[in-house]
């Protein structure tokens, strides 16, 4: 992998340069929160964000979504693919992504998603834990691929991994802004990286994970819980790695309509009905167990449904933490 | 072209916004208009039908006789009955006040007797079985039109299930719950208003009634609590709109 370091001075002129790839959408502070919005200069940034609400699958998955459009009696497919630059992504966001991918670039391919996909400019940013992050313990804290630039914190500039071709063009297009990185520059990176790693408050014990859930699946602590969630699908919402959702029409005019897909959530009592009447998950129990087993069990050999980020728990209006209520699962096995 | 549906809107004991609501779809009037015929409205039309209504639209509380004998009228003569607005499907505000008529009548009138014919506010599930309730104070006028053009074209229209958190994390508000301790009903109440108090940075208060099914207002009560209000408070601000549930 290539790295070359960005000085500070430079900063500004490569995040203007990236306006030429397309629209620059980054993370802006709205009142108490953070939000990947459409960015124009670099002081509306705000670099030291710690999550997002929403993760950056909003821009693949739209939060509401035009599939089709039905028009004079035919059906018009929505797949647009204008090409835009996610700037500022952590390593959680980017491992979330590639979860995503497993889902809808796997046969069959989601249209909407991978023209989307295909458009985007990715560009990480490194970061420091706050008390919800547990991504260290997930392995997702730091990101080998899926980005096309990340930029990693100096204390004069940034050094800058490459991640793929588009980014080594950036690289060569902008090649006045760059310098060779130097050894100094080198120690400090990996400075920044020990901090990091020894900021970190929560984790979660990975080791025996998917057989725990195996033996706990009538553990009382489900119970517990159960009757504190609202069932309310806040952590659905915010969640980098839930991909179910709800299709619905919508009509525009007496003759026109959408067909639209909106993020749905497996807390709502529709979520496991099926034709016929049955219901696979009838119960707010079984609606808040089977969350954890879609992050943590289902297909261990593809890697947990989790990156860490603690959006769920940030957002849970009941305070219900994802780590803690795992380790109180393993506990009620001893 | 087929023959157009016949509309009756009903009103009984209200403040008349959820009739009017009706009008301000403005433009998309026109579209219901490609299907329907405005048979009943004292809103929008000297017509008052004497005849069959394919779909009858009723507002309000019953809280006279004169709304009871207008809604046993709007459902015999009527196929497809929507309680429309939180007065018809939850009783609402005035459905709140939990006291017997005569009592409230004295409290308010220093006089029990009732030549209004008034009974105790209740909504309109209460008495008559109805086909569609669509709840909110006023309700969302895109989610009646979506309503009445499904069942224009011979669809049944769809039940939200879902709770105000789920709309207000489409659009990516900030959540007045957890940020700011606002009192916010939005994880126990029914969805479909797209948010729109939180939107003002305000909390939900509740106006669609309950989320229908396994909803948890103990966990939500408790919530409220640890944050500071206090028991009437909280009691107060979950039995505002909806004493009753459809």
């Amino acid at each position: 992998m290539r790295y070359i370091k960005l000085p500070s001075e430079n900063f500004e002129t490569f995040f203007n340069s990236l306006k030429e790839w397309g629209k620059v959408y980054g993370p802006v502070k709205k009142g108490s929160i953070y939000s990947f919005q459409e960015v124009d200069e670099v002081a509306e940034l705000a670099l030291d964000y710690t999550r997002t609400i929403l993760p950056p699958k909003k821009f693949f998955v739209r939060p509401r979504d035009t599939m089709f459009r039905l028009k004079d009696g035919r059906w018009e497919n929505g797949v647009e693919g204008e090409k835009f630059v996610l700037f500022g992504l952590h390593s959680c966001d980017i491992h979330g992504l590639k979860i995503l991918d497993r889902v809808y670039l796997n046969e069959p391919v989601d249209p909407y998603y991978k023209a989307r996909r295909d458009a985007a400019l990715i560009v990480g940013i490194s970061c420091m834990p706050d008390e919800y992050c547990f991504c260290k313990s997930l392995g997702t804290h730091f990101a080998m691929d899926g980005f096309d630039l990340f930029l990693h914190e100096l204390p004069d500039g940034w050094l800058v991994r490459i991640g793929s071709v588009r980014g080594h063009e950036i690289a060569w297009e902008n090649e006045e802004l760059f310098e060779d990185v130097t050894d100094e520059d080198l120690k400090h990176f990996k400075e920044f990286e020990d901090r990091r790693a020894n900021a970190f408050q929560k984790e979660i014990p990975q080791e025996g994970l998917a057989d725990m859930l195996d033996l706990a699946y009538n553990s009382p602590v489900w119970k517990d819980y159960a009757e504190k969630c609202l069932a309310c699908g806040n952590c659905n919402m915010v969640c980098p790695t839930c991909r179910c959702y709800e299709v619905c029409d919508r009509w525009v005019d007496a003759y026109s309509s959408v067909r639209e897909r909106r993020y749905d959530s497996c807390f709502m009592e529709s979520h496991g009905l099926v034709a016929g009447g049955h219901n696979f998950r009838p119960t707010r129990l079984d609606r808040f167990r089977h969350r954890y087993y879609c992050k943590s069990y289902f297909d261990p050999s593809a890697g947990f449904n989790c990156v860490g980020c603690g959006r769920c728990d940030e957002f849970c209006p009941a305070g219900i933490e994802h780590v803690k209520v795992l380790e109180e699962v393993r506990g009620s096995l001893r | 072209m087929m023959d157009k549906l016949k509309l009756g809107v009903f009103e009984l004991t209200d403040c008349g916004g959820c009739a009017l609501n009706l009008l301000f779809l403005y433009e998309r009037l026109f579209d219901l208009l490609e299907f329907y015929e405005i048979e009943e409205f004292h809103m929008a039309t000297s017509l008052s039908g004497e005849g069959h209504y394919d779909v009858a639209l009723v507002t309000g509380t019953v809280s006279t006789r004169r709304d009871l004998d207008l809604l046993k009228e709007a459902r015999n003569r009527s196929e497809y009955l929507i309680a429309l607005g939180t007065c018809a499907t939850h009783g609402s505000v005035q459905g709140s006040v939990e006291l017997p008529i005569r009592e409230k009548l004295k409290a308010v009138y220093g006089d029990e007797s009732n030549p209004m014919h008034a009974l105790d506010p209740k909504p309109v599930v209460e008495y008559v079985a109805v086909d569609f309730a669509l709840p909110g104070c006023p309700y969302d006028k895109r989610e009646a039109f979506q309503a009445l053009i499904d069942i224009a074209k011979g669809i049944e229209p769809v039940k939200k299930d879902y709770p105000v958190c789920i709309e207000c994390k489409l659009n990516e508000y900030e959540c007045v719950l957890v940020k700011k301790g606002l009192p916010c009903l939005g994880p126990i109440t029914l969805g479909g208003c797209n948010a729109v108090c939180v939107r003002s940075g305000l909390g939900c208060i509740g106006c669609r009634g309950p989320l229908p099914g396994e909803v948890n207002p103990a966990s939500e009560y408790e919530i409220l609590k640890s944050k500071g209000y206090d028991d009437e408070y909280i009691v107060r601000k979950f039995k505002t709109f909806a004493r009753w549930e459809p």
